[in-house]
């Protein structure tokens, strides 16, 4: 494939890329801004991502990640059971809010990758594929993970002068949770995958 | 060379250039490759991004004020603001968790609003200064957006956490709804506005500046 124009998204600069399979980062020679990484073997590295990533969260959300003890009284807290007392107490605006950005949102976007990778990894194009990249450019700012595990930090330390507190099993999974999504959303670049359903488009208007 | 110059733009899903027509002002364009919409910039960015600033400023004042948690224990019922839990942990000596805290829950969500004000002012003001800077400041608003959202998990975690039926219990308080309403909105405002628009006026200035 020769040269193709891109057009930066933060600055509106028409950047003509005369190369652009070759590995690394495209930058705007205007702005700065990272335009699109290309890397060989995304769409393994991808599909292998969000299996560890499945695993993990099915890990994650069947263990409890903290255990409290005080005064011979332990409670278990998981991911449901936030979201669960929050509904009891009637918060229903903070029940969804957490349930959707700690585990709805991180879940589909789970699927959405492996629904489209792994078919891409066997060689075929789904095609539901621009739905699927659609959908995880807009959930991608309302997956926070992330910002969940330092959230469990800073109970850990709150709580740890009233009783005893036990990290339990899917905290490592969790833990190492973040670093996978955190991978995946720097490894997929769905540019090359546009370009397969233009081309699978093209072909079905010929034919 | 802009791709509005040029009469083109860049679908924001799929990143395909489209060809607007400037004749056909005001009809749907949609992507040719992904069916999502196209615009030159987002429509009415400037209105809806002041709007959800405005709205996210009368929200932080009730999600200072009002408690983020009430603890019930024997003792009677303790109720913890921001601002509470911050110096009851400086206090207990938990220096780097007060300042993960006051750093999520009170300096991210005002330097994100001074931020995107200051870019409204700006854009609207058509100024050509400071754009790269400007350009790392938008960013840096969508980067740390999300950080804010630590003292609402912290709150359902202890609720989690904290639950021996009866004896102690931690409910969730009005102020973190508030908060939580702060955190969502100021991440809607920072995506409505357009990046773009920075780069948009003309620099004539600068040349006529320089002589």
């Amino acid at each position: 494939m020769g040269a193709k124009i891109v057009c930066c998204h933060e600055c509106d600069e028409l950047v003509k890329i005369s190369n652009p399979h070759r590995e690394g980062r495209f930058k705007c020679p205007n702005c700065g801004n990272l335009l699109f990484m290309h890397k060989e073997g995304m769409v393994e590295r991808m599909y292998a991502l969000g299996i560890s990533a499945l695993v993990l969260f099915a890990l994650t959300n069947y263990f409890p990640f903290l255990s409290f003890h005080v005064a011979g009284n332990t409670s278990h807290a998981n991911f449901f059971t936030s979201s669960i007392y929050l509904f009891q107490e009637e918060q229903f605006l903070l029940a969804v809010a957490l349930m959707m950005t700690t585990m709805v949102v991180p879940f589909i976007r789970i699927m959405l990758i492996l629904t489209l990778f792994g078919p891409l990894y066997y060689g075929y194009l789904p095609r539901y594929a621009s739905v699927s990249l659609k959908l995880l450019t807009f959930s991608q700012p309302w997956a926070m993970l992330d910002v969940f595990l330092v959230g469990v930090f800073v109970s850990m330390v709150k709580l740890i002068k009233m009783g005893t507190i036990i990290p339990g099993t899917s905290l490592w999974a969790f833990m190492v949770m973040v670093f996978v999504m955190a991978g995946m959303q720097v490894t997929l670049n769905p540019h090359p995958i546009w370009e397969r359903i233009e081309e699978q488009q093209k072909r079905r208007k010929t034919v | 060379m802009r791709a509005i110059d040029a009469g083109l733009t860049s679908c924001h899903v799929c990143h395909q250039l489209v060809r607007l027509p400037k004749e056909k002002t005001g009809v749907h364009l949609v992507c040719p490759r992904c069916g999502e919409e196209v615009h030159m910039r987002k429509p009415n960015s400037i209105q809806f991004t002041w709007a959800l600033v405005m709205a996210s400023i009368i929200f932080y004042i009730p999600a200072n004020l009002l408690p983020m948690m009430h603890v019930q224990t024997f003792a009677g019922t303790q109720s913890d603001t921001i601002i509470s839990g911050v110096l009851y942990f400086l206090e207990t000596g938990s220096y780097l968790i007060a300042a993960v805290i006051f750093i999520a829950s009170i300096i991210v969500p005002i330097t994100k609003l001074i931020i995107l004000i200051y870019l409204l002012i700006s854009v609207q003001h058509k100024c050509t200064l400071h754009r790269h800077q400007r350009k790392k400041l938008y960013a840096l608003t969508e980067i740390i957006g999300k950080w804010s959202m630590v003292d609402v998990y912290v709150v359902g975690i202890m609720i989690a956490l904290v639950h021996f039926g009866g004896l102690t219990t931690i409910e969730a308080g009005e102020g973190a709804n508030f908060f939580l309403l702060v955190v969502v909105v100021t991440m809607v405002a920072a995506m409505q506005f357009d990046p773009k628009l920075i780069w948009d006026p003309k620099e004539e200035k600068e040349e006529n500046a320089g002589y």
